[in-house]
């Protein structure tokens, strides 16, 4: 049964990975501006070889056939190359890769342990000013953009205290200032999350049950509280974690590290297609596999939804 | 107590390990003597910040100017282009001819000089690079389109090469002085293939030592340069390495060299110059930059802007110094006509021309009927109030500028409407369909046929919709010959056509604001501006 659960959920990623890549061919079409123009006008050429570098890109012939070229070169794994760098773009988003997935990885890290100490704090203290007050540091990571908070935290920790570096990357004091930034926005979104789960956890009868048989309260929680509560969290970490793979693109660029955010920026200002649909074709793989990934773990933490499966 | 000592040892080696590594030491003449004869100088080390991650840095195939910053010390050309004297001098070519025709170019190579990776450097590595720049598989963005004319190359001997083209190209050589037509090593080439832009080889002073896409660019001093041009101060490079890192974003551009992240900063924003230019550790090194100043252009087609009138009163009502004070911070010269005032063939008598006059602008006005009939503020003529569509895009201070524009233009009754600041490719757009009044553009170039970019009839940047057979005829005879009189006497009435007619209303030249921190030295510029000669840098106290 859980080949089935499995199966029918690669279907649906399949259908959305489809939708994100027809919905990226659609979306840059609609933007203003040609590609071909916006590479050679400034350089002097002259409408003719214009016209001709546009023929050879393949922007002349009509949109469907566009599109069915599109897909198939996908469907063989072809990316195509980079029409301003003239290199494959499947090596670009490799390169970029590592630098993403580092900022990725440990902005989840402090998110998740950030977001998951305050909602915890703000649902066993409920009603305490110590709930209001943490609740109160979650809207703000929510609310608060990243290239503001970015930006105040260069400005404070970098030159006036000078603890870490403004910009730049290396070693893990380049990683620890963006990984905060990032982190305190994520941990918003999870905070709030994980205290409404656990409050809810809370009023269960078998959390009661548990209380009567005389189990130590920090086990009740453990085991009874917060292991339940976990697939909601883990849903919310997974949907963050899929979309930091597709790039952080203020924090990269407030923070000057390189990743795939910067690299489809770059590709949307000067209309370089192939990249920008690359992005998001990776970006929405990612995405799918984590939280392909992320489901499959929730079957196994939640015993009652594998008894639903099967 | 025993135990406790290597413990501390190991603790601070790990300590030490992890944090940034101590200076070199420097030996001082106090001390012991050291166990070698030889002095082993410590190296010099210089961090440079480029401004944007380049897109794409082979210069054969990308446009950008910042490639151009490292890689103008990393490339040989051909010939080079002394700033002062405007003259062109021998590079990798010892010596060069033109045909009677002005069809063919000849060059004498230079003998003795190897690329980096050890091959030489011969007539058959110029038809190489040459192929390789026109060939359609590269989609040159730049390069290709700097030869003109082209037809082909034909390697005579060993050291001589010959080019030849369908007609007379005046740029040509101007062309050949820069790195986007720098000499790469076939063999290197060859090898890379696609992913040539990170493993390149070249001639010059400084070896491509690392590239890591959008994190920095390392250049190592090359031991066996002997063949740089008479320009250049020295013989071979004075600094050992020199890195560069990105800053795209202009707020963090001055804190990068005040806090030593980077020794020399370029395109300082205005507002940080005066702070850096006062202080003692810091200077700014102003360098002009030749082409085309930042100017908007007078859609000439599109009411009221048909009317010479109107143009010329827009001109007069506009006060350049005060834009050039209040956004510039005087760090730039007010522009008075289309070309740069260092740009070779700038008419300087378009400096008499539309000096601030508001009284004159409203008389013009009332001239071309525009008068304020209603009451309301703003002219009108036949019922048709007087807006103008401003496009701007949003670099380059250009929506500052518009903002500006439309407040001093407000007070002789002219209304400005401008949507918000679009992209690059948008206003290429925006400009081809002509849905404007005024638009804004900028771009650099060492020789004046830039002109005919933007006042050709047939030129992409036609964006005044001009449709002047006389300009044509002046600016097609201007960029065949080679005779520089005749040029310079056919740019001085192209400028001057430019101003009488209005076609466009000049705002300042553009001035690279360079910060440098004091204890570097040697640093010049070339004659496009932007691209520094690496050659000669150094830094006088090791930091």
């Amino acid at each position: 049964m859980i080949a089935r659960y499995v199966g029918r959920r690669l279907a649906q990623a399949a259908f959305v990975l489809w939708l994100a890549v027809t919905l990226a061919f659609v979306a840059m079409q609609l933007t203003p501006g040609d590609p071909a123009q916006a590479l050679l006008a400034a350089s002097g050429a002259t409408e003719q070889e214009i016209a001709e570098r546009r023929a050879q890109l393949g922007l002349d012939a009509p949109l469907p056939l566009q599109y069915v070229r599109y897909i198939r070169r996908l469907a063989q794994a072809d990316l195509g190359q980079s029409w301003l760098h003239s290199r494959p773009v499947g090596q670009m988003i490799l390169e970029q890769l590592p630098a993403t997935a580092e900022l990725a990885v440990s902005a989840i890290l402090v998110g998740t342990a950030l977001g998951m100490a305050l909602g915890i704090l703000a649902a066993l203290r409920r009603s305490s000013w110590l709930d209001t007050a943490a609740t109160a540091v979650a809207v703000l990571g929510l609310s608060a953009p990243t290239y503001w908070s970015g930006l105040l935290a260069i400005l404070l920790f970098s030159l006036q205290l000078g603890w870490f570096p403004a910009a730049g990357e290396g070693d893990l004091r380049h990683l620890l200032l963006p990984s905060l930034v990032l982190g305190f926005a994520l941990a918003g979104s999870i905070a709030r999350l994980v205290r409404a789960r656990v409050l809810e956890v809370m009023e269960e009868p078998f959390v009661q049950a548990a209380r009567a048989r005389g189990l130590a309260p920090w086990r009740v929680f453990l085991v009874h509280v917060l292991r339940p509560a976990l697939p909601t969290a883990l849903t919310i970490v997974a949907l963050q974690f899929g979309f930091l793979l597709g790039g952080a693109v203020i924090t990269e660029s407030v923070f000057a590290r390189r990743g795939l955010g910067k690299l489809a920026v770059e590709a949307i200002i000067w209309r370089d297609l192939p990249v920008v649909r690359g992005v998001i074709v990776f970006g929405a793989l990612a995405y799918v596999l984590v939280n392909l990934a992320a489901d499959l773990a929730q079957a196994w933490l939640a015993p009652r939804l594998r008894e639903e499966l099967a | 107590m025993k135990r406790l000592i290597p413990i501390l040892v190991l603790l601070s080696v790990l300590i030490a390990g992890c944090c940034d590594p101590l200076p070199p030491l420097t030996p001082t003449s106090t001390s012991e003597p050291f166990p070698s004869s030889d002095f082993t100088p410590t190296p010099i080390r210089l961090v440079y910040g480029l401004t944007l991650a380049p897109s794409g840095i082979d210069p054969h195939v990308n446009a950008s100017s910042e490639l151009g910053i490292p890689l103008t010390s990393m490339y040989d050309t051909l010939v080079y282009l002394d700033p002062n004297t405007g003259d062109f001098v021998p590079g990798l070519a010892e010596d060069w001819d033109v045909s009677e025709n002005e069809l063919v170019y000849t060059f004498y190579l230079r003998e003795g000089v190897t690329f980096h990776d050890g091959t030489s450097f011969d007539a058959e590595a110029v038809r190489f690079n040459l192929d390789r720049i026109t060939s359609p598989d590269l989609a040159s963005q730049k390069a290709s389109f700097m030869l003109g004319p082209y037809e082909r190359v034909e390697v005579v001997d060993d050291y001589t090469v010959r080019i030849y083209l369908s007609e007379p190209f005046a740029p040509l050589i101007d062309s050949f002085s820069q790195v986007y037509l720098g000499m790469a090593s076939p063999a290197a080439v060859e090898k890379w293939g696609s992913d040539y832009q990170l493993h390149q080889v070249g001639t010059g002073p400084f070896v491509f030592a690392e590239y890591i896409p959008q994190d920095h660019l390392l250049l190592r001093r090359n031991p066996d340069y002997a063949w740089g041009p008479e320009i250049y101060q020295h013989d071979a490079a004075l600094a050992d390495e020199i890195e560069f890192r990105f800053f795209v974003d202009p707020a963090t551009r001055s804190p990068a060299l005040e806090t030593g992240e980077v020794d020399i900063m370029g395109e300082i924003p205005p507002q940080d110059a005066g702070r850096l230019a006062e202080s003692d550790d810091f200077r700014i090194e102003a360098v002009p930059i030749p082409g085309v100043s930042l100017m908007f252009f007078l859609n000439t087609t599109r009411p009221p802007l048909d009317d010479v009138k109107v143009r010329q009163a827009l001109l007069f009502a506009t006060d350049r110094q005060a834009i050039v004070s209040t956004i510039f911070r005087d760090t730039s010269p007010v522009a008075y006509g289309p070309l740069a005032a260092n740009t070779f063939g700038y008419e300087s008598e378009v400096q008499d021309y539309y000096a601030y006059n508001p009284t004159q602008a409203a008389s013009l006005l009332d001239e071309a009927g525009w008068k304020d009939t209603d009451g309301d503020g703003i002219r009108d003529k036949d019922g048709e109030p007087l807006i103008l569509d401003m496009t701007l895009m949003g670099w380059g201070y250009m929506p500052e500028v518009g903002q500006l524009l439309a407040a001093q233009w407000s007070t002789l009754g002219i209304e400005v409407n401008s949507p918000p600041p679009v992209s690059y490719p948008e206003a290429l757009e925006i400009a081809g369909e002509g849905r404007y009044h005024l638009i804004p553009f900028n771009l650099s170039g060492s020789d004046p046929d830039i002109l005919r970019k933007f006042f050709h009839s047939q030129a992409s940047f036609n964006w005044s919709k001009l449709d002047d057979a006389e300009l044509d005829t002046w600016l097609e005879a201007a960029v065949r010959t080679s005779d520089w009189e005749e040029r310079e006497a056919l740019y001085s009435q192209i400028q001057l056509r430019v101003m009488t007619q209005a076609l466009v209303l000049p705002i300042r030249d553009y001035v690279n604001l360079n910060g440098v921190n004091d204890h570097v030295q040697g640093l010049r510029f070339d004659a496009q501006g932007w691209f520094p000669w690496l050659i000669d840098v150094t830094a006088s106290e090791i930091q």
